[in-house]
């Protein structure tokens, strides 16, 4: 599976009222550029911090479920959040992450993530459902199947792919349009 | 440093505060209603009033730039967001605010400690000390600073306020040592 699998899957898969918080790096210029709506956030420059943000938008408007795209070393960057996000346990969080044991955007310097077992961190310190997906079906189906959070999922990914993507520039226009996204309230119940 | 000044800057162990409480009064009128941050003795009864008030939503962070992210996702969803951190912190979470809360347009307001300016006695917070409002000023984010004297804190909030809704932007209020007292 590819980063450029599992970034439409989750654009693809998920709800429409579903918000997305995408990482630093190629994961939020891929989403941008295949995948920009109203219902995303890109976090263009402090890596490791998707999964607060992510966080606080989940505890602060729980009509929203909140889809985390996450990278293992971006995780790694911020570790401490999946204790946070396991202490408050929000119904309402899917945490993503590309695992493909390198820091991808840079020129792929290997990360530390290949002696971690993040699924096991996740249920260790709270996280109510984990899984390890390694295809587009399983990715697919651990999406469709999530029922009640905070929710973990580790996507094996390979290296390489496209890199030319553009990047997201007009950030206080992306947050005007996501705050008026979140200000309506979601058609179903999540 | 005066004898009566040397005894407010260091009653870290003062019990409640009429000042901390005015201003918790204060910062709920002004509709602030969710709150992080990374605990420092000097914000000892701001973070006690926030965390007591059933109007806030409290998340405590590790560390301060994971208070900047939940921050900013509270914002995100239609929050009003305050941050708490020692100075020390401002320096850990910097690149985050510039790259983070600066380009996106969030205000938060900030509640900072300021350790290291005069009468310090740990050594350890002279150099972020010394160059705290330098680093402020340098990202061009409007700040106060509160010593516990002459000015009334809240009509520092109240200007941080102003600026920090007009222009886009998080506002710091430095608070020194004592200024509860």
């Amino acid at each position: 599976m590819k980063r450029a699998d599992v970034i439409e899957i989750v654009a693809t898969s998920t709800q429409c009222d579903d918000v997305i918080v995408a990482t630093t790096g190629l994961i939020s210029r891929e989403l941008f550029e295949r995948f920009d709506s109203e219902r995303n956030v890109y976090i263009p420059g402090s890596m490791g911090l998707v999964s607060s943000v992510g966080l606080g938008i989940a505890l602060c408007d729980t009509n929203h479920r909140v889809v985390i795209i996450d990278g293992d070393a971006s995780l790694l960057m911020n570790l401490g959040s999946m204790v946070t996000i396991g202490s408050r346990r929000p119904k309402n969080l899917l945490h993503i992450v590309l695992d493909n044991g390198a820091y991808a955007s840079c020129s792929e310097e290997s990360s530390m993530s290949g002696t971690a077992n993040f699924g096991l961190l996740a249920k260790d310190v709270g996280y109510k459902y984990t899984a390890t997906v390694g295809d587009r079906e399983a990715l697919k189906r651990a999406i469709l199947s999530f029922k009640g959070g905070p929710g973990f999922l580790s996507a094996i990914t390979e290296l390489g792919g496209r890199r030319d993507f553009r990047r997201p520039q007009k950030l206080k226009e992306i947050k005007r349009r996501f705050m008026r996204f979140m200000s309506r309230q979601p058609k179903g119940k999540i | 440093m005066k004898t009566k000044d040397r005894q407010a800057f260091n009653a870290l162990n003062g019990k409640g505060s009429e000042r901390a409480d005015r201003l918790h009064r204060f910062l709920m009128e002004s509709g602030f209603d969710f709150a992080t941050g990374v605990p420092c003795g000097v914000l000892k009864h701001i973070i006690a009033n926030l965390v007591g008030d059933k109007r806030v939503c409290h998340v405590p962070a590790n560390r301060e730039s994971e208070a900047i992210g939940l921050a900013a996702g509270a914002y995100l969803a239609g929050k009003k967001p305050l941050v708490y951190m020692q100075n020390s912190g401002l320096f850990a979470a910097s690149n985050d605010i510039a790259s983070l809360l600066v380009p996106y347009g969030i205000p938060a307001l900030m509640l900072i400690s300021y350790r290291g300016c005069e009468g310090e006695d740990a050594v350890q917070h002279l150099t972020t000390g010394h160059a705290t409002e330098n680093l402020i000023r340098s990202f061009n984010l409007p700040y106060e600073v509160f010593d516990g004297r002459k000015r009334d804190i809240n009509a520092c909030v109240s200007v941080l306020i102003g600026l920090m809704t007009e222009r886009e932007l998080p506002a710091i209020l430095l608070l020194k040592r004592g200024w509860y007292v």
